[in-house]
């Protein structure tokens, strides 16, 4: 829905797996830091685990699933992203139906971090008497230099997080174009989409298999992580 | 339309309005975490960093402590729960949890609580299959904190403190050394002993250097039997000719003595002539020169150097 129109026709643009992995990541990435900082960590197990998986699946969906969740169509050379940055400052308006290239950029480089810190996070320790699923398969060096490098990856995860709020608010109060509202709807005003967009949705049945499969791996990971000496 | 268009912020208002934002946002992170905001300040420049005075309670008594059961994870190389104790600025920066020390109050600083809780408990440190603290240990830490956890009170001011106790290490003697060193020496050694029984011998069992006592001999002992010590002087650390008959006329021969550190001219017929010839001797530190014509001019030079003078009033 947009702000200028909110009477405006809306066309579905983003599918609900894409819109619940997106908050459910907010939400996780919340929680994680919130019992890190607090020391509960069977809480934080939990929440990483979780993450691991929703990551996991969100990579098979940018393959498998809907156009606007797939790499292909959000992935862009990086002189068009500069193409489009350079629009973007000279007041061009470049509609898009998904994310923009600048955008994409910034999802593909939270999906990779947060996935490095759910892995590093599989092999931390906290220093005290908690220990990642796999941190006993290797030294504790090991494991204590990846969990320094497990606390960096959150402050890139921050850095990220702090360009991708500046970047909505960018969008909403400077080009009056509300990005929030169409990641809770899934929805676009119809003036917001390029013409001839032709959008094909993957079913959601695919997605609950995709995301069982990725649970599965991420259980599987905290099954042998329990069978370790 | 155009009304909600004319609501819309320039992207340059936008942007300070970000920057003033973020710079808020870090100001209330750093009040609401005290640590965070010291470290942050510190970092800058703009705090100076707390540093234990050497010979406070913290110096001496409590970072031992640290060193010898901590560091190990809570170092400059390992930062277990991101918890530094190798300086007192990093134990009061505390942990990523918060502060572990609270000044005055050791029941409810994390700090003394894992120390002395029993090692079967999995909050003990440190942890299990490591040396835990002692009781007096334990005491000394809880001492500190609860006496303010400062960097400056001196060591003995902390009451109640247990005793210090200092471990003394003996070296092993390194026989085999000296016996290399004393080799070139060894023949004159033994022919002054000879000509002058019980005047010279090694300082040490593992030493090659040597301690004269000419005192023992008193008037027989003058300037010709000290200048049989001559190729010896170098290797001379103490020497004592109290109550001897040297004069003026051996002050080439001390000085000489290149490696002398101590010594005793006390009740001999030296003068300020002797003294100045002594000035030449940079290894000496102690020097006695009670009852002779010495002037309290001609020790000036030894004083300005540092070297101790053992006088009487017979110094002019």
């Amino acid at each position: 829905m947009s702000i200028e129109t909110a009477s405006e026709k809306t066309v579905l643009v983003w599918d609900l797996p894409t819109r619940l992995f997106h908050w459910c990541v907010v939400a996780l990435v919340f929680v994680s830091w919130l019992s890190a900082d607090q020391g509960w960590m069977t809480i934080h197990l939990a929440s990483g685990l979780t993450l691991l998986a929703l990551l996991l699946f969100r990579l098979a969906w940018g393959i498998f699933g809907s156009t606007t969740a797939r790499f292909s169509n959000f992935l862009h050379p990086p002189r068009r992203v500069l193409g489009y940055l350079k629009g973007l400052k000279d007041g061009d308006r470049l509609l898009y139906a998904g994310h923009n290239p600048a955008g994409g950029l910034m999802v593909m480089a939270m999906i990779l971090v947060l996935l490095a810190q759910a892995l590093t996070g599989l092999f931390a320790n906290d220093g005290l008497h908690f220990n990642g699923p796999l941190a006993l398969l290797i030294p504790s060096e090991t494991s204590d230099s990846i969990t320094s490098l497990h606390r960096l990856i959150f402050d890139a995860i921050l850095l990220l997080l702090w360009c991708h709020v500046v970047a909505v608010g960018f969008y909403l109060l400077v080009k009056r174009d509300n990005l929030v509202l169409p990641m809770l709807t899934g929805r676009k005003p119809y003036s917001h989409l390029p013409q001839g967009v032709n959008l094909a949705f993957t079913r959601l049945i695919i997605a609950l298999l995709l995301f069982f499969l990725s649970a599965g791996i991420a259980a599987w990971i905290m099954i042998e992580g329990a069978s370790l000496p | 339309m155009a009304g909600e268009a004319s609501a819309r912020l320039s992207a340059p208002a936008y942007f300070i309005s970000v920057l003033l934002l973020t710079l808020a946002g870090f100001g209330a992170a750093m009040l609401a975490r005290p640590a965070f905001g010291h470290a942050v300040l510190q970092w800058a420049g703009l705090e100076p960093v707390p540093r234990a005075v050497p010979g406070s309670f913290y110096a001496v008594r409590v970072a031992p402590l640290f060193r010898d059961h901590c560091i190990g994870c809570h170092g400059e190389t390992r930062q277990k729960a991101g918890l530094r104790l190798d300086s007192f600025a990093e134990v009061m920066l505390g942990s990523r949890h918060g502060a572990v020390v609270r000044p005055g109050d050791a029941r409810h600083s994390e700090l003394f609580m894992r120390v002395s809780l029993p090692p079967s408990d999995d909050r003990a440190m440190p942890p299990s299959g490591k040396t835990p603290l002692t009781d007096d240990e334990a005491t000394v830490i809880r001492l500190w904190i609860a006496d303010g956890a400062s960097p400056t009170v001196p060591a003995g001011a902390v009451k109640g403190a247990p005793k210090l106790v200092t471990p003394v290490t003996i070296p092993e003697l390194d026989l085999a050394r000296a016996a290399r060193q004393r080799a070139p020496l060894a023949a004159a050694v033994e022919q002054v002993q000879r000509r002058l029984p019980g005047v010279i011998d090694y300082e040490s069992r593992d030493s090659a250097d040597l301690e004269v006592d000419a005192s023992l001999m008193g008037p027989r002992f003058g300037d010709a039997e000290l200048a049989m010590l001559a190729p010896l002087a170098a290797h001379i650390a103490r020497a004592d000719f109290s109550g001897t008959a040297i004069t003026d006329a051996s002050a080439s021969a001390l000085a000489a003595m290149t490696g002398l550190q101590r010594l005793r001219l006390a009740n001999i017929r030296i003068s300020d002539t002797t003294i100045r010839a002594l000035s030449s001797l940079k290894k000496l530190h102690s020097l006695g020169v009670s009852g002779t014509k010495v002037t309290d001019a001609g020790l000036a030079s030894l004083r300005q150097k540092g070297v101790a003078i053992y006088a009487d009033t017979d110094v002019h």
